[in-house]
């Protein structure tokens, strides 16, 4: 008779284990891009003396008219605004303080990007300083003659200003793709590895409640 | 969410959790285990549906299997969730289980009685649909009633929640019917186990 019930729970324990394992393959097989549960994310970056922010809902839905909230170190609102159709939102450095931008998206779902103060320092010193005009002519013509283009192309005089606004032009195009990237990067969904890690762990407690389960029965 | 409603939420998502244990059978640990693992996994599956993209839940599924074994299950499913992918966070685990779980026990005890009668198959169906699709409804009205007490106004807050929860109710309430009726034919134990009062053998 025992030895009848224990091979019977042996069948069942069989039968759990195939279900279980029918279950997996079955979600895994059908759907095999786990996407992450309304995952919100903020992404925030400095350029110049503005803020840019990118929230995301999931991955990659841009987060669409949700409200977003900028604090200073001591936690007081400094300002707000709503992301536009993609999911964006600018705005000006309101101080020069360890800045917490928050995203606040429906349904309770919160994100929240910190921008350290010495990030807006750096910029803040460069566009507040106030430098004399320098003369950038010889460097242009250097390079002027050492593309061989057009040699009759006159020479420019630019200030420290123009060149700055020149190279932080051009940087913010190129940078641009890298920026997106770092922002998709951020809230890159749960992996395939992941996942059944996290199936494992819900196995593995499966397996520690039984053990103490079996030893209590045997005391 | 304000910390009342997050040390509420957690209070009473412990009793819930305490309960499930209480009631928990050695025996049963494996399919309390196996739906918890289904409940983490659910929750990753994004149906694009319009602009919105949602995800199921799974909790009526878990409610009429398991009762209120359904509170470690989805305790342990959140928990995973929440240190594996930053989902929820930790601090809002209590409000989340309870939400999330409560809605399982309730429809535990309204539509339990549908899926003893073992041999009305259209009732069967009907009440495995209908606890799939009020589990979910029942979770967001207490997602909204939660954001309310945190502060936000109930109307508008709950209206989102549900209005969002709209399609998933129906999907899962065909799910948790195709999933009954699969396990009726398959292994109708796990679902007796819960149901039927135990017969001296």
């Amino acid at each position: 008779m025992c030895r009848n019930s224990h091979c019977s729970q042996r069948v069942v324990r069989g039968r759990h284990l195939f279900f279980c394992l029918l279950f997996t393959v079955l979600w895994l097989v059908f759907f095999n891009a786990p996407a992450s549960a309304h995952k919100v994310t903020i992404f925030a970056w400095v350029d110049g003396d503005t803020v840019h922010t990118q929230s995301k809902i999931g991955a990659g839905k841009r987060a669409k008219g949700a409200r977003v909230l900028v604090f200073d170190s001591e936690g007081n609102r400094l300002l707000e605004g709503k992301t536009d159709e993609k999911g964006e939102f600018s705005f000006k450095i309101p101080k020069k303080d360890d800045l917490k931008v928050v995203l606040k998206a429906s349904m309770g779902h919160m994100a929240e990007w910190k921008i350290p103060a010495d990030e807006i320092g750096a910029v803040g010193d460069v566009s507040g300083s106030t430098v004399p005009e320098i003369n950038v002519k010889s460097g242009i013509e250097e390079a002027v003659r050492s593309t061989d283009v057009k040699p009759g192309l006159e020479a420019v005089s630019l200030t420290r200003h123009e060149v700055q606004d020149l190279i932080d032009k051009s940087l913010d195009r190129k940078l641009a793709p890298i920026v997106d990237m770092l922002a998709d990067a951020t809230d890159c969904g749960p992996k395939m590895t992941e996942v059944i890690g996290g199936i494992g762990y819900i196995f593995g407690l499966v397996g520690v409640a039984l053990y103490f389960a079996n030893r209590r029965k045997k005391e | 969410m304000s910390p009342g409603v997050l040390i509420a939420g957690a209070g009473l998502a412990a009793a819930g959790v305490a309960v499930g244990l209480r009631k928990l059978e050695t025996k049963e640990i494996p399919s309390v285990g196996i739906l918890s693992a289904a409940f983490f996994v659910a929750s990753l599956i994004h149906v694009p549906i319009g602009p919105a993209s949602i995800h199921l839940i799974l909790n009526g599924m878990l409610g009429i299997i398991l009762g209120w074994k359904a509170f470690p299950a989805v305790l342990v499913g959140l928990a995973l969730q929440a240190l594996l992918f930053q989902f929820g966070g930790i601090t809002t685990l209590g409000v989340n289980t309870l939400n999330m779980a409560l809605p399982a026990v309730i429809c535990y005890y309204l539509f339990g009685w549908g899926i003893r009668i073992g041999n009305r198959r259209l009732v069967f169906i009907l009440s495995a649909f209908a606890g799939g699709s009020c589990a979910v409804f029942l979770g967001s009205v207490l997602v909204g009633l939660s954001l309310y007490l945190s502060g936000e106004a109930f109307l508008p807050a709950a209206k989102v929640v549900v209005a969002a929860h709209l399609p998933v109710m129906v999907i899962e309430g065909g799910l948790t019917a195709v999933c009954a009726l699969f396990l009726r034919r398959v292994k109708p134990e796990l679902l007796e186990g819960a149901y039927v009062p135990k017969q001296s053998l």
